[in-house]
């Protein structure tokens, strides 16, 4: 979960790392008002979940209030990677002399915790990482392990932080990795910590990014306006409607409707596809164990999508077992009906029971099964992958 | 042969008594599975599939001398129970529930590492050794006993390549659930250095997917080893900076993309495989 820069600043502000006086705007005229109160130059700053915001032109000085509401009116026209600009930071312009890059981030592969900084602030460190290695400092720490004072100032001193302000820069270290630590972060950054004229370090920008499997354990974050959050730019009217229903879901463009068991086969089964000459509708995954309900609703979301032409149904049982996905199948049927030709494939646990299922539904209704081609494990799921591209190609034919 | 687990290994279960614990704990079972019990805090002397319920990690071990613990708990739990199984001497845990807290993993993963146990998780399918012992939550009906292991990401895809292995007469040795979390107990490259040691494994085949790491690091063993590796990847036509379901399958910037990682194996000596029936194809081709 991303945090907006003006949200990571106040869990910067909580851990007294320090932060430029700032004020958040939703509106022209409340800018105007914060920087005619202000009276001096400022940055307007907009508040997206998104890197890159900079070079998008989504920060902008102004040298007062006049030229603020002018620069402030373009800046909520701004739609950055899919993400409007509903709201500006409001900063006083800081007059810099140099700058800094500090990170922490976990090292998935070592399983370490690590800090990286760099003199070179303010740039793409990605970049700088790549061209210029050297200017990377890199520092790998055990979960369990605490950031020592004098370590931090080791790399405060590294990075060309001077002297009278190492004790300040590694406190400010210190202070972002116990952040890190605190709010079970998966990235905290300064881009850039800002050396002023006068000789202050500042953290100029905050990129907070959470984990969103712990934020069950920062009940503060809620206090403090904080909430749960999707990360991608703006949405479909189905992927918001998946995501009410809790599916992870996404539109992608083709025309074959993918209904399958877990994300793994959810994201090779679009592969498939793409091997055998289709194009994939969406998306899907059904989670772990879903109920009937579940099943159903990732049914509806198919069948309601004119895009899609022909649904393609996996389902191999493991946690999820066949039984609850033959009623889930069935409750869509009864309930809803369905428009389009589905071809699938069930095995795996319980299968036996599925099999009986909708057979007894088949006996009772056969019309809800006229479009329904169902296979088991003797049928390779490749042969039902080809299926749908065929039957995809004949509706597109058809029409 | 097998790795991790066989018929000899003494299982018990976390979470025994929970819905999900009580129904995979009779599954296994019925597969033949050695569970000799499992615990459960606050239930210790009730019965589940007539084995004991205890207290905690270290009575279960001390009464029953369990070596496999295999996790039914939600996330948050997990953290605490794993360790606890760790240091009551368990060598080798199976943490099936999703959405573990990351920084919960690593803590998990240090404990690992200083008692010398080996943990696959979260989020994982399990582990089984065709005919011998089955943990976790996989469909019997794919696996039967013979000479290919295969480690995934991902249940489901484990599900598919066994039962390409099954009907193709090939069998498998062991099947892991490497696990769909972003940080896992175990990587690709310490499950394929399992399966070199093991004689009975004949070829294995590795399926990972957009996202993460651990796919690249495989890259350090697979030049080291004698058995011939078979890679899969998912997410060749994913569309980019999307998350797609697993946790871990996010493609982060120019890391992680599915054709990248193929690559890489390639690179690395893996044979690469594009859909299941490639499988024993190239298996063929290699004279396995």
């Amino acid at each position: 979960m991303r945090l907006y820069e003006f949200e990571g600043k106040e869990l910067f502000a909580k851990f007294r790392i320090p932060i430029p006086k700032s004020r958040i705007a939703g509106s022209v005229d409340e800018v105007f008002s914060h920087v005619q109160e202000w009276g001096i130059p400022v940055a307007l700053k907009s508040q997206v979940l998104t890197g890159g915001r900079g070079k998008a032109g989504g920060i902008k000085l102004a040298e007062g209030a006049n030229e603020a509401r002018t620069v402030a009116s373009d800046l909520f026209n701004l739609t950055i990677k899919g993400f409007p600009v509903e709201r500006l930071l409001i900063e006083p312009k800081l007059d810099i002399k140099q700058e800094f890059y500090i990170g922490v981030t976990i090292d998935r592969a070592k399983y370490k915790l690590v800090i990286i900084a760099s003199g070179e602030g303010g740039v793409d460190i990605e970049k700088t990482a790549e061209e210029n290695p050297e200017k990377i400092i890199r520092k790998e720490i055990g979960i369990d392990e605490e950031l020592y004072g004098f370590e931090a100032m080791g790399i405060a001193k590294k990075i060309g932080i001077p002297s009278d302000l190492l004790k300040t820069g590694g406190a400010i270290i210190v202070k972002l990795y116990n952040l890190f630590k605190k709010y079970d972060a998966k990235l905290v950054e300064i881009n850039p910590l800002v050396l002023t004229s006068d000789g202050k370090l500042i953290a100029a920008d905050a990129r907070v990014s959470l984990d969103d499997d712990a934020v069950f354990r920062h009940a503060d974050l809620k206090e403090m306006g904080i909430e749960a959050r999707h990360e991608e730019g703006e949405m479909t009217e189905r992927e918001k409607q998946a995501q009410e229903w809790g599916i992870p879901y996404l539109d992608l463009g083709g025309n074959i409707g993918m209904f399958p068991g877990g994300a793994g086969f959810g994201i090779m089964g679009n592969d498939f596809i793409h091997y055998y000459g289709g194009e994939p509708a969406n998306f899907m995954d059904s989670g772990g164990g879903p109920s009937p309900e579940r099943i159903a609703k990732m049914l509806v979301l198919l069948d309601e999508n004119p895009n899609v032409k022909v649904i393609f149904g996996a389902r191999f049982g493991g946690i999820s077992r066949c039984d609850d996905f033959a009623k889930g199948v069935i409750m869509f049927l009864r309930e809803h009906g369905l428009s389009k030709p589905l071809v699938m494939r069930m095995t795996g646990n319980v299968w036996q029971e599925g099999v009986r299922l909708f057979e007894e539904a088949k006996a009772e209704s056969p019309e809800l099964f006229e479009h329904i081609e169902t296979h088991g494990i003797e049928t390779p799921i490749e042969q039902i992958s080809m299926r749908a591209v065929e039957l995809a190609k004949q509706a597109e034919g058809g029409n | 042969m097998a790795i991790l687990v066989t018929k000899d290994s003494k299982v018990m279960v976390q979470g025994i008594t929970g819905g999900a614990g009580k129904f995979h704990t009779e599954r296994m079972i019925g597969y033949g599975t050695n569970v000799i019990g499992g615990v459960t805090p606050g239930k210790g002397g009730q019965t589940v599939a007539e084995r004991p319920v205890f207290d905690t990690v270290e009575e279960c071990v001390l009464a029953t001398g369990a070596d496999v613990s295999v996790i039914f708990l939600p996330a948050r739990f997990v953290k605490e129970a794993a360790i606890e199984a760790i240091r009551a001497g368990i060598k080798f845990l199976v943490v099936i529930p999703e959405h573990i807290p990351i920084h919960d993993m690593l803590w998990v993963r240090k404990e690992a590492v200083a008692h010398g146990a080996t943990v696959i998780g979260g989020n994982t399918a399990g582990v089984i050794t065709p005919g011998e012992a089955n943990l976790g939550i996989m469909p019997d009906i794919a696996f039967t006993p013979g000479r290919v292991g295969t480690v995934s990401r991902s249940g489901s895809i484990t599900y598919y390549v066994a039962d390409t292995l099954t009907q193709s007469g090939y069998g498998e040795t062991t099947c892991v659930g490497l696990g769909g979390d972003p940080v896992l107990g175990s990587t690709f490259a310490e499950i394929l250095m399992e399966f070199e040691e093991d004689e009975a494994t004949k070829a294995v085949v590795m399926c990972g997917e957009i996202g993460g790491v651990y796919e690249e690091i495989a890259t350090d063993v697979i030049p080291k080893m004698t058995t011939p590796v078979l890679a899969m990847i998912g997410g060749v036509f994913a569309p980019e900076g999307k998350r797609m379901g697993h946790a871990g399958a996010i493609v982060e910037g120019k890391m992680g993309t599915a054709k990248e990682k193929l690559a890489m194996l390639a690179d690395a000596g893996a044979h690469p495989c594009k859909t299941f029936k490639a499988i024993p194809e190239t298996l063929a081709k290699l004279g396995v």
